[in-house]
């Protein structure tokens, strides 16, 4: 550890050297401590730095859309379909001759809003059911794991279908389903987590000061579970940019012409043989976009995990 | 953008491999004929059930109607299990005298009153299909007096209007049109929800009876359809021995299977895949224009739509040229009127496609319908081709004008269901007349017996559309009656040029059916209504 | 359960073995019940929920019976043949009751009973699951343990970017890249479909799996017919699960290798392998085992793309066209199987989980 930091970059004037000082004067200097030796290690993991990386390009391509596109996404031209990939098109144009690179920076942004929304939608969901039912136990614990199994053994395609069904397709409503479907295995795992914490001398002691259960649970577990219910989520949103794809594939995802890079991925798909573009394109966005993703969450778990160091 | 040319050549070279590899010799078995089709959408064997294209076409190889349809042209009949008929003076009793020494493949004689239990049981059983037969006036209720058996070999049938003959008689042309063995169904018959026979429903539904050239013998669902042919077919034995259809749902699949000679032809290739068979010199494409039409529908109830001038501006949106060259040129000829090419009655080719895309004329239309600032509407399509590209295109282009499109993809029983609740704004769709005369889609498309929502008439485009007016329930009523077919053509040019310019409906296409086949398959022949075993050799 | 008495008695010495025997069977006793009733529960909640969900999907199955243009009174009298006229819940417990008596109803979209149709697509997938579970588990094994010693190396990283990849690339698309290259250039394996165009009907199915029914028909061609058609479907979909294996492999691994036991070892001079494998892997096949039994679940939930670029009539189409179709009587029976799957095999883990790890007991 120590020998990692020394190896690092040259040092840097006081605040590196304020930041590595063996004696910490104020709460504030440890934690920035705590994050800057987390930072150290998480730049020392050339994986997670491209993961990073490609999460914070997402990011921008998102902001910056309207600036990085050449072409007007929405814009046809049936003399210019299927051209492969050129210096007037870099990624190619599709069936109805819509600049591809201009709708995958567009696409960004509804890949990241996915995602965001999710996440926002999925975790606090999880998270909740999985403390309460972790640490009331009995009764409680048994119905609502019942609950989990029941949605975690149900056909997952069913369930998303079923809430779409029920909503109205539309890219919002995807999104509610894709976040109703992934927000049981955030359950089981906030639960196991609180089981190994609910006996801590600590809970016992906040108890003992007379805490209510809604605030051992809210003040005291949650945060406890928060970092690996972010890594998680993380490692899920492959899977999540996935599923918003299958869903556009049954028509019940984002809606035409959007350019989803999910509903790309499977338009493209009638056209594989001859114009490879079509489909490859959104196909290696989603891949590059699911990989950093990964890549960030197995460092953000080493970093925020004391167990796997 | 390096990458992307890197990963074009390298795509380049592994397709023009696969090329170079495809022309291995076919690898199907020599008296066996082997077609990739996506066979999902079958549903059941019985003929009175059957709705769709692909069940149609196998039982039309395993069952012979009345009548047939010539190989080569739809329009002309020729007698089938009949082998000939008279009609009365009043043109309101068809007898048909049915062929002697004909047996089904149980060895039971083929009868009369096998043929009138047939007929009748299409309009007990009250599927899509009796219509065919209610809508000249045949009913359930008085089906055993108007189709009766006169003896062994006489059936008579008799309508209560003199319509044209060249019109009624199309009607044993098709899949209700069969003579079933009845003696074999017989001991299979159930009872239905109300207690009332099902006449062999049941089991008709993984089962045939009939005489025909190909006997099925056997249907897994979703994965095989296996025809044998009948060694004492009475028009003589057929060529091949065996049709086998696999159950492949992917058109790129299908093309591989195709180049690589594992079966002999593909039924579901899309335009990219049409085109790669154009290319190959091992590869034939044959091509027949079917009479299904794709539309653009309207509901007459909402607001704006509802104004002519609004549908007139929507017209001009498409480019019916463009696309006719681009996406839609294997699999579409553009056309703008109810009656496809082909069909008795329609317009010629240059009175039928009147439209082009023309966003000038468009925008004249909707100021003069009071909207020139344009309005927001809901267009719902299914998922399979061509519905999501036309309507992307339509959407782009009505964009221009002010017009915004807000698209709704679904199933298609989600799609019909809606349609028929009336529950749509704009609707992309399909439609395949009955029989090659325009008077097929007018008295569905145009007449409109009852537009009360509780008249519930969902069998009618024209209801689903709340399209209701009465010159041209006059028009279609005349016209159907009128016995001088050159009287009767007139009379449809004129529906359907008013027609183009009133009705709910924005045609756009003819459908094109494209067999790609591998060299070796000769003689193989289809038409706009039928796909014919019978000739093919290999 | 016998392995599981010795590991025990093993550790805790030979006196105390026979009492700790008999109290560990009553406890298990105990579990099985108690997990069974839950099973019963878990799958009626399943069903119940699936029913009511599942009616108020805007399809309707009326329409895919009678065709687009039947008049109004055929669509009543089929709604009517149907059942939906009926009170939800009365439809529900007409439904329950048949399924206690073994009865699913007919399909529509087959015309077949739906538990015949099962005994067709259930067996294709299975078959094709299980060969991909074979292929995930016997590379994703030694990758991750390999990705676990060599940490930070690179041959971790190319471990975990294949591995990540087989995890995020869409199956259709690695699926017809697969039929483009091995089938249609190489020519090496079969093409779409269970089996050769010419074996096509060869075979009746007695147990439903090819491989098996081949075999047992003493048909060798048709055998070797069905494993160049199955081996590429399952080598894709046994990408993703070696993804998924090898990277669970390589983090339990990880922790292993952090333990003291292991440092123990290798101070005292074993070799690294003989470590690595006779110490540290025994401690997380308990693991693996749940992890496992999660992968192949989930392919026994049937992969609908793959199924539908290689011609495979199995249960992930059957299931997705019944629901497209609004065919209640299919989606519910399926539903019951992926529920059961999940279940048994989630059973079948806790019970090797509780019998075989000394922390939980």
């Amino acid at each position: 550890m120590t020998a990692e930091v020394r190896t690092g970059a040259p040092a840097h004037g006081g605040l590196r050297a304020w930041l590595l000082a063996e004696t910490v004067t104020s709460p504030a200097q440890a934690r920035a401590q705590k994050l800057y030796l987390g930072w150290r290690r998480f730049a020392s993991n050339p994986l997670a730095l491209i993961g990073l990386g490609i999460v914070v390009m997402l990011i921008l391509l998102a902001i910056f859309a309207p600036l990085v596109a050449t072409y007007d996404p929405f814009a046809q031209s049936l003399e210019r379909r299927l051209l492969p990939p050129s210096g007037a098109h870099w990624l190619g144009t599709d069936e109805l001759g819509r600049d591809i690179w201009s709708r995958i920076a567009y696409g960004a942004r509804i890949t990241l809003m996915i995602v965001l929304l999710v996440a926002l939608i999925a975790a606090p969901l999880g998270l909740l059911i999985g403390t309460v039912a972790g640490y009331l136990g009995g009764w409680v614990d048994v119905a609502l794991m019942r609950l989990v199994d029941v949605f975690l053994s149900f056909p997952g395609l069913i369930l998303a279908l079923a809430f779409v069904a029920a909503l109205g397709s539309g890219l919002e409503n995807a999104i509610i389903a894709i976040a109703l479907t992934a927000w049981p295995p955030i359950a089981r795992l906030a639960r196991a987590e609180t089981l190994t914490v609910r006996r801590a001398d600590y809970i016992a002691a906040v108890r003992l000061a007379g805490a209510s259960d809604l605030r051992i649970i809210v003040r005291h577990i949650m945060p406890i579970c928060i970092p690996s219910v972010i890594i998680r989520i993380t490692l899920n949103m492959a899977g999540i940019i996935l599923t918003a794809a299958g869903l556009g594939f049954l028509g019940l995802g984002a809606q035409p012409p959007s350019p989803e890079w999910g509903a790309m991925l499977s338009t493209g798909r009638a056209y594989m043989l001859g114009s490879w573009w079509l489909a490859a394109m959104p196909g290696i966005a989603i891949l590059v976009v699911s990989l950093g993703f990964n890549l960030l969450g197995d460092a953000l778990r080493d970093v925020l995990d004391p167990r796997a160091s | 953008m390096r990458a992307g040319r890197a990963g074009l050549l390298a795509a380049t070279a592994a397709l023009a491999l696969a090329w170079g590899t495809a022309e291995a010799q076919t690898r199907t078995p020599r008296d066996a004929l082997v077609m990739a089709w996506n066979i999902d959408a079958i549903l059941t064997m019985d003929p009175a059930q059957i709705g769709e294209v692909v069940t149609d076409e196998i039982v039309n190889n395993t069952c012979d109607p009345m009548i047939f349809q010539n190989v080569d042209d739809p329009a002309k009949l020729e007698p089938g299990l009949a082998e000939r008929w008279d009609i009365s003076e009043d043109g309101k009793t068809y007898t048909f005298h049915l062929r002697r020494g004909l047996k089904h493949p149980s060895g039971n004689p083929v009868t009369a009153q096998d043929a009138a239990w047939s007929i009748r049981r299409v309009l007990y059983l009250g599927f899509g299909n009796a219509a065919q037969y209610t809508q000249w006036g045949l009913s359930k209720e008085k089906a055993e007096e108007q189709v009766r058996a006169v003896d062994e070999h006489t059936l008579q049938v008799t309508v209560p209007e003199p319509w044209p003959p060249s019109l009624f008689l199309y009607v044993f042309t098709g899949r209700q049109g069969f003579i079933l063995d009845r003696k074999t169904i017989e001991p299979h018959v159930g009872t239905r929800a109300d207690g009332a026979s099902d006449y062999g429903n049941g089991w008709l539904k993984t089962n045939t009876a009939c005489i025909g050239p190909y006997r099925l013998t056997r249907w897994t669902a979703s994965d095989t359809v296996i025809l044998e042919r009948n060694a004492n077919y009475w028009r003589g034995e057929v060529p091949l021995r065996r049709v086998i259809i696999r159950h492949v749902a992917e058109s790129a699949a299908q093309r591989l299977q195709l180049e690589r000679g594992d079966i002999d032809i593909a039924r579901d290739l899309n335009a990219e895949d049409l085109a790669a068979v154009d290319a190959n010199p091992n590869l034939k494409l044959n091509a027949a224009l079917r009479h299904q039409l794709y539309y653009i529908g309207a509901n007459m109830d909402h607001p704006i739509l509802g104004n002519d001038d609004v549908r007139m501006a929507m017209r001009y949106l498409v480019d019916y040229q463009g696309l006719e060259r681009t996406v839609m040129r294997y699999s579409g000829r553009a056309w703008n009127s109810f009656a496809p090419q082909g069909a008795f009655g329609a317009l010629p080719p240059e009175r039928g496609l009147i439209y082009r895309l023309d966003l000038d004329k468009a925008r004249e239309y909707l100021a003069k319908a009071g909207h020139a600032n344009g309005f927001t509407v809901k267009l719902m399509h299914g998922t399979a081709f061509p519905a999501p590209d036309i309507a992307q295109h339509f959407q782009a282009n009505a964009a221009k004008v002010g017009i915004r499109v807000e698209i709704e993809q679904m199933a298609s029983g989600q799609l019909f269901s809606r349609m028929r609740d009336r529950n749509f704004e704009l609707a992309f769709l399909g439609w395949s007349p009955g029989y090659p005369d325009a008077d097929a889609n007018a008295s569905r498309h145009v007449f409109n017996p009852d537009n009360r929502a509780e008249a519930r008439q969902g069998m009618f485009l024209s209801w689903r559309a709340s399209f209701y007016r009465e010159w041209f329930n006059d028009a279609v009523q005349r016209a159907r009656l009128e016995r001088d077919p050159e009287q009767r053509k007139l009379m449809y040019y004129e529906i359907q040029e008013r027609f183009m310019r009133e009705g709910p409906f924005m045609y756009n296409f003819q459908q094109v059916r494209q067999l790609a086949m591998r060299n070796e398959v000769r003689e193989f022949k289809h038409h706009a209504f039928k796909v014919f075993y019978t000739t093919a050799r290999k | 359960m016998a392995a599981g008495g010795t590991a025990v008695a093993s550790r805790g010495g030979a006196g105390a073995a026979g009492r700790d025997r008999a109290d560990r069977l009553r406890r298990l006793g105990r579990e099985v019940f108690r997990q069974a009733s839950a099973v019963g529960i878990s799958l009626f909640g399943l069903l119940a929920i699936t029913f009511f969900i599942g009616r108020m999907l805007p399809l309707d199955p009326v329409i895919a019976v009678i065709g687009d243009d039947a008049p109004q009174s055929t669509y009543d009298m089929v709604y009517r043949e149907l059942g939906l006229d009926r009170p939800l819940w009365e439809q529900f417990a007409i439904y329950v009751g048949k399924v206690l008596r073994g009865d699913f109803g007919v399909a529509l979209n087959t015309s077949n009973r739906v538990a015949d149709d099962l005994l067709r697509v259930f067996p294709a997938t299975v078959e094709l699951a299980t060969v991909s579970i074979v292929i995930g588990v016997g590379l994703g094994i030694p990758f991750g343990v390999i990705a676990a010693v060599h940490r930070g190396r690179m041959i971790d990283h190319i471990v975990r970017v294949v591995g990540l990849i087989g995890y995020s690339a869409p199956n259709f698309w690695l699926g017809l890249m697969g039929l483009v290259v091995f089938y249609a250039t190489l020519g090496w394996v079969g093409g779409p479909g269970r089996v050769s165009v010419f074996y096509i009907d060869m075979i009746e199915p007695r147990t439903g799996f090819l491989l098996i029914d081949s075999l047992l028909e003493n048909e060798p061609d048709v055998f070797w017919s069905a494993v160049e058609h199955i081996i590429l479907p399952a080598s894709i979909l046994g990408y993703s699960s070696t993804a998924y294996i090898a990277r669970m492999t390589r983090s339990f691994m990880l922790e292993q290798l952090s333990q003291e036991y292991v440092i123990t070892a290798r101070v005292k001079g074993l070799s690294r392998a003989r470590v690595v494998w006779r110490h540290a892997f025994p401690n997380i096949m308990v693991q693996l085992v749940t992890v496992i039994a999660l992968a192949y679940a989930f392919l026994l939930e049937g992969a609908v793309l793959t199924e539908t670029v290689f011609a495979w009539p199995g249960f992930g189409r059957y299931l997705t066209l019944g629901l497209l179709a609004g065919d209640m009587n299919v989606v519910l029976a399926c539903t019951l199987i992926v529920g059961l799957t999940f279940i048994v095999l989630n059973l079948i883990s806790d019970i090797l989980y509780h019998l075989l790890d000394p922390r939980t007991r």
